[in-house]
């Protein structure tokens, strides 16, 4: 690494908490001094506090395992199963064009208009925060997936067709390889939609959970609880988006190289 | 070259009219071949100079089995070409995210019947043939050059050992001096193979050094043949020899084609 290169680094590390900095600085100054004001929008120093009685209790680390849990589940089987549909829409112009304005409808539909039918069907159990978590996700897993298969490079498809490859060949060796990098991104954005899909089912019915966690909090109006939440939802993000992001450098090594 | 010899591939009367393929893999245009015949023999290769759009792209899709002839017949040893022909692209047509290796190594994905050691040692003749390191396979292409690339497409075509090679514009894209190198190991390799080749290009000097027919190709049309060298000898060239035996057929081809273009 170059002298150059080394300092750019230290200064993008320095630089990075700085807008966390200024609005918890900005923040505590705000509600200082004023009860009214941190009922209202809490403060630093309570969301800290609620942190550390929330962490003892084990009541925080409990609801985060059950939000991961579901939205992890959720997540895999609805890009799993969204890559694999997409993908084999390949196959068939025909069940491509039929399947499209379903895929579209699924995926116009607000998730929060689907809640209490999935809640009503699944119960307040962890199956229908599943449930929405796997709507939240399949559709978006198949339109990327779909795009990636049909963007193939036609030279590709042509070498394979001339070498005398099968279709099955052509689908597992070009269209599968090709496509890694839209069902990579499609897993890049279901990490935060089936989240919000378990969160949408905490919120709307549920006994655990982060959801459930800030809507009882909210109610009671302890909002440095609610703040908690947030935080421990967004942390869970970072860190599932890091994972698939890992897993981006393992299977597209080709392209750091 | 002996006219007695049976020619490998033989194309009769072919037509062709993009408006009529249902399921063509790519639809550049609506170009047209019409009435198009002729005969290449092993060992040989043959240019195919025209205009862009006169159709020479396509009649390599139509050989390759890429599109479908509206009338006309194709026929590789007397019989339907059948797959595997190896078609060389302007620009490479290797899979970013496979290793060289793998990449050469398609064959084997392809044909379970081909037996991997007796393709591996195919695999690092052909690195040796066209002055590639092993070395490099280990590499993905994106870390390779665009010489180096090419050349790695043209072995990957050779490993299905074809008897017909299609090559569209294939060193085009590359340094005037990179060029003449892989020009120069692609027609020894023609020539101690006995393999043959059709060759599309734009660019006279090109046929005039490795090509030993030069078919003019005009509104879908053959317009015109020029026979370059009948010897299966790769020529030298810079040398006064080449220069004082081409500089006709140089001239000659160069004002038909500045003619059609």
């Amino acid at each position: 690494m170059t002298k150059g290169n080394s300092n750019s680094k230290i200064i993008e590390c320095v630089l990075y908490p700085v807008p966390l900095l200024a609005f918890i600085i900005i923040w505590y100054l705000a509600t200082q001094g004023s009860q009214e004001r941190q009922f209202i929008f809490s403060s630093p120093a309570k969301v800290l506090e609620a942190f550390w009685r929330l962490t003892q209790s084990g009541e925080l680390l409990q609801n985060c395992k059950v939000t991961i849990f579901e939205a992890l589940v959720g997540f895999l089987l609805g890009t799993t199963s969204g890559a694999l549909i997409g993908l084999s829409l390949w196959y068939s112009s025909l069940v491509a064009k039929i399947a499209k304005p379903y895929i579209t409808a699924l995926a116009t539909v607000p998730i929060f208009a689907l809640a209490p039918i999935v809640i009503s069907w699944f119960g307040i159990d962890i199956y229908s925060k599943i449930a929405l978590a796997f709507l939240s996700t399949v559709t978006v897993a198949i339109v990327q997936s779909y795009q990636g298969a049909m963007a193939v490079e036609p030279r590709f498809l042509r070498l394979m067709h001339v070498l005398g490859a099968s279709r099955g060949q052509i689908f597992r060796l070009v269209v599968v390889p090709s496509s890694l990098i839209w069902v990579l991104n499609a897993m890049k954005l279901n990490i935060g939609l089936a989240l919000l899909g378990a969160f949408i089912g905490e919120f709307i019915s549920a006994e655990q959970g982060l959801g459930f966690m800030i809507v009882k909090a909210s109610g009671l109006y302890d909002m440095a609880t609610v703040f908690v939440g947030v935080v421990a939802l967004i942390v869970i993000a970072l860190l599932l988006t890091s994972l698939v992001e890992q897993l981006e450098k393992h299977l597209m090594k080709w392209k750091v190289q | 070259m002996s006219s007695e010899v049976k020619p490998l591939l033989t194309i009769d009367g072919l037509c062709f009219d993009f408006s009529s393929q249902a399921q063509a893999i790519e639809k550049p245009g609506n170009q047209i071949l019409n009435q198009v015949s002729l005969t290449v023999r092993k060992g040989e290769i043959v240019c195919i100079l025209g205009a862009s759009g006169c159709g020479k792209t396509t009649l390599l899709n139509l050989i390759a089995g890429l599109l479908t002839p509206t009338k006309g017949v194709i026929e590789l040893n007397s019989q339907k070409p059948k797959k595997r022909l190896g078609y060389i692209f302007q620009s490479d047509a290797l899979f970013s995210w496979r290793t060289v290796k793998d990449n050469l190594l398609l064959a084997a994905d392809i044909d379970s019947s081909l037996d991997k050691k007796t393709i591996e040692q195919s695999m690092l003749q052909y690195l040796a043939m066209f002055h590639l390191s092993e070395n490099i396979l280990a590499k993905y292409p994106i870390q390779l050059s665009g010489g180096m690339r090419q050349r790695v497409s043209i072995i990957q075509s050779l490993m299905f050992d074809p008897e017909l090679l299609l090559l569209d514009e294939p060193f085009s894209a590359l340094d005037y001096y990179t060029k003449l190198k892989l020009e120069d190991e692609f027609s020894h390799f023609v020539k101690e193979r006995g393999t043959a080749a059709i060759l599309v290009t734009h660019d006279i000097e090109e046929a005039v050094a490795i090509g030993n027919r030069a078919l003019i190709m005009n509104g879908g049309k053959l317009q015109k043949e020029f026979l370059i060298r009948s010897e299966a000898v790769v020529m030298e060239r810079g040398t006064s020899d080449f220069a004082e035996k081409y500089s006709e057929i140089w001239t000659e081809l160069k004002s038909v084609v500045s003619e059609i273009q």
